[in-house]
């Protein structure tokens, strides 16, 4: 029979006790398990999109709508050696009106379809109809040279989960407004639909609609500004840029065209989406030692409370005490006694905080639902990171025995024995 | 472990509680006591009278509040406390009225606890711990918990626990105090036996004029002195 067996056995003959430390530990460790790997996972989620996208350089402008001439920067960073496509993207809410009544509010991204289609990655491949079912390909009809004077198919592209939830099917019409006014809207005809990719920010990408970036620009007001002198603003949020062959691999080479980007419009915002992964990375690091730092308040009060159990403990074992150092037993073999119960107890509720925590992120991704199903599904769970955790509990409670082992060697034989 | 008993002395030893203030008591006074080697004494006296303290004050579990004691002529109570560990590990056996077993080992195991605070190697305790029980008649209920086992049991188990260093020095507080005729005659036998045939200096305190008829020494204590020392059988 083991040491450890013996104190197992004696903390089953105070087994609230020990269900109680037990739970406290357990308790306080499942919080960081949750929020760690699911926190990690979905920002491992988003970095594996980064890294996986059709797109190495991202163009910007500070606020909404801020980049100008969209399609006529798009053309010029078109011409950038290296360079394989650069799709202007516009993002608006719109509210859609389908014909069998009903509004709901929708995310409108306005694209340039051929750019669009060269700089999908791997999931929106996935996602999208190849090639996308518009007529205008180039979007070069309506725009016109910045005359927005040419002609306008209006066509519209669906989110399925839109398109079923309104029984919206390819060739119905559909009026997209600016405003809640649906009679001052505009009528669209579905040319299709997408797919949407499982997200954690809830059914936005569900409801929502792809159109000719053009069409969005007038749709908006964001082609030209108000008044009949107004100049051609063609705004855009980003420019996505690819990059050809293997450049689109080699830092090297993103580097180059991003400076050649940065050279044509220095007051925009020329990101490398390498650098992106890298800042999204950083800032999970910095999550996690948050979730790690707020976990640690509610740890702190699971070792008092198993501080508290242990020194419970050894007022009602004071007579086995007391009869163990009578016989000779040393201070050291006392103080390891309560060290091996710190630890069994410690160990115990960590792995038990461990496999309840993973518990819970399991039950949430099957039987949640919305954004915390989602998350949960995401969920990575990284044995060296729980390992440690594990080890930093049961290393703290070995402190907390120190209070235990402190008072075990202050009792008096002549009293406990008498 | 002793290969001859000690000699222990106590010199003008007295042992007060909570000295200078006003809940003071004067456990012991002004003893003076010599344990030759291998004697068998009892220790009588009313309840209070300091038989239990003079039993501590041998066996180093307390220290004297003025005098000293010597074992083999030096003096032993300003040991420090670790030092008196090592002292009680290898020289004294203790046997408590209530038995004191640790109520989560078995029978085996509470009788090698001594020998594994001696750090004593498993392949050297066990057959030890077996021999010892089969001594006194419990090689069967060695795995049996102290729950289990009948108060003449449970006594047994101490004494071969205490026998298990082979200390020269046994105290034994009123091993008997619990106990029914028949299991008080058992223990006592057990005892003289242990006495018989091992070098060991027994002290043994009690109540029972019968238990202490088994001494060939007899204390009386009242009041914290000794005001009787007797040689010899009693009736």
């Amino acid at each position: 029979m083991s040491r450890w067996m013996r104190r197992w056995r004696s903390l089953r003959h105070h087994r609230l006790q020990s269900a109680l430390a037990v739970a406290a530990i357990a308790s306080a460790v499942a919080l960081p398990v949750v929020l760690i790997s699911v926190g990690g996972g979905v920002a491992s989620h988003e970095i594996d999109q980064l890294e996986h996208s059709g797109y190495q350089v991202a163009v910007a402008s500070p606020g909404l709508h801020g980049v100008e001439s969209a399609h006529a920067l798009a053309l010029r960073i078109d011409a950038i050696p290296g360079v394989a496509a650069a799709s202007p993207i516009l993002s608006a809410a719109v509210d859609a009106f389908p014909a069998r009544g009903g509004t709901s509010p929708v995310l409108a991204e306005g694209i340039v379809p051929n750019a669009f289609a060269a700089t999908e990655g791997p999931e929106e491949q996935g996602l999208f109809p190849h090639p996308l079912p518009f007529s205008d390909p180039s979007d070069t009809g309506l725009y016109d040279n910045g005359t927005y004077a040419g002609s306008s198919p209006r066509e519209v592209m669906v989110a399925s989960p839109f398109a079923d939830a309104y029984g919206v099917s390819v060739g119905d019409p559909l009026v997209l407004a600016p405003t809640s006014n649906g009679s001052g809207g505009q009528a669209f005809t579905v040319v299709g639909t997408f797919g949407t990719p499982p997200s954690t920010i809830g059914p936005t990408a569900a409801f929502a609609i792809v159109l000719p970036l053009a069409e969005l620009q007038l749709l908006t007001g964001l082609a030209t500004a108000p008044g009949p002198a107004g100049g051609v603003i063609d705004a855009a949020d980003t420019v996505q840029v690819a990059l050809s062959g293997a450049g689109a691999t080699d830092p090297a080479a993103i580097a180059s065209v991003a400076r050649s980007i940065a050279a044509l419009v220095p007051y925009y915002g020329v990101s490398e989406l390498s650098d992106q992964a890298a800042q999204l990375r950083a800032s999970t690091s910095i999550l996690t030692g948050f979730y790690l730092a707020l976990s640690s308040v509610g740890l702190t009060v699971g070792l008092v409370f198993l501080a508290i159990v242990l020194v419970r403990r050894v007022e009602s074992d004071r007579r086995v005490i007391g009869i163990r150092r009578a016989i000779g037993a040393p201070a050291s073999s006392i103080a390891f006694e309560w060290l091996r119960t710190s630890t069994l107890l410690s160990g115990t509720g960590a792995a038990a905080g461990i496999v309840g925590g993973v518990a819970i992120v399991l039950y949430l991704a099957r039987f949640g639902a919305g954004a915390a199903a989602t998350a949960a599904r995401l969920a990575l769970f990284d044995p060296w990171l729980l390992g440690e955790i594990a080890l930093a509990v049961v290393g703290l409670g070995a402190l907390t025995s120190l209070a235990a082992t402190r008072s075990a060697l202050r009792v008096s034989l002549a009293e406990t024995l008498r | 472990m002793s290969e001859v008993p000690p000699s222990i002395e106590l010199r003008g030893v007295a042992k007060d509680y909570a000295p200078g203030r006003p809940e003071q008591v004067h456990a012991l006074a002004d003893i003076d006591l010599q344990l030759p080697p291998g004697t068998f004494v009892s220790v009588e006296g009313p309840s209070g009278c300091g038989k239990t303290t003079l039993l501590n004050l041998l066996g180093l579990l307390d220290v004297p509040t003025r005098g000293e004691v010597r074992w083999d002529d030096r003096p032993v109570q300003g040991l420090r406390e670790r030092e008196r560990s090592r002292h009680r590990l290898r020289n004294v056996g203790f046997i408590f009225q209530r038995f004191y077993l640790v109520p989560t080992m078995t029978a085996r195991e509470n009788v090698e606890l001594p020998m594994r605070a001696a750090r004593r190697p498993t392949a050297d305790r066990r057959p030890r711990a077996a021999t010892l029980l089969a001594s006194v008649g419990l090689a069967h209920r060695s795995d049996a918990f102290p729950h289990e086992l009948s108060g003449g049991e449970e006594q047994r188990v101490a004494i071969a626990r205490a026998l298990a260093n082979d200390p020269g020095l046994l105290l034994a507080d009123e091993p008997t105090g619990e106990l029914d005729r028949a299991n008080t005659e058992g223990v006592l036998d057990l005892l003289a036996g242990v006495q018989r045939e091992r070098p060991l200096t027994l002290v043994l305190v009690t109540h029972n004029p019968l238990v202490a008829a088994r001494a060939n020494r007899h204390l009386t204590m009242s009041d914290g002195r000794i005001v009787s020392d007797r040689t010899g059988p009693e009736a």
